[in-house]
């Protein structure tokens, strides 16, 4: 029966794929899935496959589909053969950049972004995974349907998760949740359509960026993308503030013409990039972080180095008041350099990275500076500043995890900024006119948050707080004898940041390990 | 109240918030950052306080009470459907937690 299904759907699939534009290998695609996914399901008369044909999604999203297949179905599948199929099925059944929009926090790893998902998704779904997850994909109404009596199939102790004891849980998700869900979240989009018709962005070439590396601080360079055939080799240069110079090289998949997604070596560590190209091909935009430690990491931004003048960060992004800086501003198509604002000045030059200009602000200079170099500008970039009067710890509230030990879950760091302000016109900190001058350089501690925490002494059990560089590296994972019922090194931490006489705080909560993390949590 | 009487710290901690009037400032589950579960009180990473005294700790002494039951699902394999041998060579997740392996493969990355 399985043979007699194969043949008709690979008829079925040829037929379908004449309707649609086919991106190279898509072909090969199309083989690779009836080969591999129709011994379970079904074609249809018009040779799609069942349950698959009814779904977008990321690359992310594809990728979990078929490492469920293999853990709960038993699917055996080489991972060249996984790599392709997550490639084909993000590129005919992906999402429309628009359709990712404020969203891609999940698939950025960001570790401080905190959602609010709306009712009822947020009682419905979001209770047991972000809400970015049901999100960033689209289902037919059928499918929605389907993969609400998957889930109770799957989790059926979700009933308690989705409040069963005080509603008709079920009654609600289907006739409430599946129509919003497929209403909010379609098969089919006006955005889809246009965007699989869309000539795609080209990754290859020249750009120049700028980022920021967890222990090394802002940062800048160029890196070059070559190759007819993905993965493409990526090869290139980063410069730190300090002005150390580091070798960049690795491999980029492009997934539905603009997901980019690059796993780097720079000057010996690993960096793991997830990034979006723009629609039209000019800038790159996401976050790059540690590959073993996805929690540290920093925004990354990028202009193709060929393309229309573009400013796309300053290094450094504050300067100390009478101190001498050379500042790097990182962009393509620029020349001399203008300042305006709290520094007046004219000169510099253009170099492979944009242009650098010296800056050396008397001692009582204050405020926000515009760069204006070539025809780019960029507004209140770069601020000079002889006093802080507030500081804020960014972000305000973190979870890290405690980790290794012998365990299989790694340690979760979490990172801090201190962020100065000015007061603004009404001379009072903490208030909406206050102006952000950036990130500046503070002394980093933790204090307990409550009296529990004291009584439990978490600032010695939790783990450290590395005083220079706001990273604050969990303890060890597993019961610890020492502590009340050999309570685990968890904490509820205050996070102070001390910056002349300004000082600080957030909370962080120093939690346990998980065990289950996917691409998209 | 009157007719029931706190059996354990974390129950006392409760009642006293209760009288207090702090339930309004127990952390809403939906602010902690993303990935975290908001799932009951408490979630998997913080207690209904915002803390994390109130959560089961060690939580390996209780951890096949959330496996077994699929309570934490997104964080923790869940032993009914799921990964129904995930802590078969861990019969005492206290002193076997190293033996308890994150379930998504590391060979699969886009």
């Amino acid at each position: 029966m399985i043979k007699r299904m194969r043949k008709g759907h690979l008829a079925g699939i040829a037929g379908l794929m004449l309707l649609m534009p086919v991106p190279a290998g898509a072909q090969d695609g199309a083989t690779l899935l009836e080969e591999n996914c129709s011994g379970c399901h079904m074609v249809d008369d018009n040779g799609a496959l069942s349950r698959i044909s009814g779904q977008r999604k990321t690359p992310e999203g594809w990728l979990m589909t078929i490492v469920r297949m293999r853990l709960f179905h038993g699917l055996e599948i080489e991972p060249a053969v996984q790599s392709e199929l997550v490639h084909y099925l993000s590129d005919t059944q992906g999402l429309a950049p628009s359709e990712t929009e404020g969203l891609r926090y999940a698939l950025e790893r960001d570790p401080d972004y905190q959602e609010q998902v709306e009712a009822p998704l947020g009682e419905m779904c979001a209770r047991c995974h972000s809400g970015a997850r049901f999100k960033l994909q689209r289902r037919t109404p059928e499918e929605w349907g389907l993969h609400i009596d998957f889930h109770l199939g799957q989790w059926p102790t979700l009933e308690y998760q989705a409040l069963a004891r005080d509603r008709q849980w079920l009654k609600l998700a289907r006739e409430e949740v599946v129509p919003l869900l497929a209403e909010r979240y379609p098969l089919e989009s006006e955005a889809w359509s246009k965007w699989l018709a869309a000539q795609k962005p080209d990754a290859t070439g020249r750009w120049v960026f700028a980022t920021t590396l967890p222990e090394k601080g802002e940062a800048y360079g160029a890196l070059e993308v070559t190759g007819d055939s993905q993965p493409y080799e990526v090869s290139g240069t980063l410069m730190t503030v300090d002005g150390e110079e580091l070798t960049l090289s690795g491999k980029l998949n492009v997934y539905t013409g603009y997901e980019w997604r690059a796993n780097l070596d720079i000057g010996g560590t690993k960096y793991r990039q997830i990034l979006e190209i723009s629609e039209d091909g000019s800038s790159l935009s996401g976050r790059q972080f540690l590959h073993a430690e996805d929690s540290l990491g920093g925004a990354f931004k990028a202009a193709r180095a060929d393309g229309d003048p573009a400013i796309v960060g300053v290094v450094p992004s504050t300067v100390p008041a009478g101190s001498n800086a050379k500042v790097q501003i990182v962009g393509t198509g620029l020349g001399e350099v203008a300042l305006s604002g709290a520094l007046e000045a004219t000169g510099g030059e253009a170099n492979s990275y944009g242009a650098a200009i010296d800056v050396d602000p008397a001692a009582d200079a204050d405020g926000l500076i515009t760069i204006a170099s070539g025809d780019a500008t960029s507004e209140d970039t770069l601020a000079v500043y002889s006093h802080i009067d507030s500081l804020k710890v960014e972000p305000a509230f973190a979870v890290a995890r405690v980790g290794g030990g012998g365990g299989s879950a790694g340690k979760v760091p979490a990172h801090f900024d201190a962020v100065g302000y000015w007061n603004g016109p009404d001379g009072k900190p903490g208030t909406e006119d206050d102006i952000r001058i950036g990130s500046v350089p503070a002394t980093w501690s933790v204090a307990p948050f409550n009296e529990e925490a004291e009584e439990l002494k978490d600032t010695q059990f939790a783990g450290t707080m590395d005083e220079t560089l706001g990273i604050f590296m969990p303890a060890v994972a597993g019961p610890n004898p020492d502590r009340p019922f050999s309570t685990n090194n968890a904490g509820n931490l205050k996070v102070l940041a001390t910056s002349g006489e300004a000082t600080g705080e957030g909370q962080l909560i120093v939690t346990v390990q998980r065990w289950n993390d996917p691409p998209i949590r | 109240m009157r007719h029931l009487k706190p059996l354990n710290q974390k129950a006392d901690r409760v009642v006293t918030a209760v009288e207090t009037d702090k339930m309004d400032e127990v952390r809403a589950m939906q602010s902690v950052v993303v990935g975290c579960t908001a799932t009951l009180d408490p979630g998997w990473e913080v207690d209904p306080f915002g803390g994390v005294a109130a959560l089961c700790q060690p939580m390996e002494a209780d951890l096949y009470g959330c496996s077994d039951p699929c309570w934490w699902p997104a964080q923790v394999p869940d032993t009914i459907n799921s990964y129904p041998d995930w802590g078969a060579d861990a019969d005492n997740a206290s002193k076997d937690w190293r033996s308890l392996g994150t379930v998504f493969p590391s060979d699969s990355e886009t």
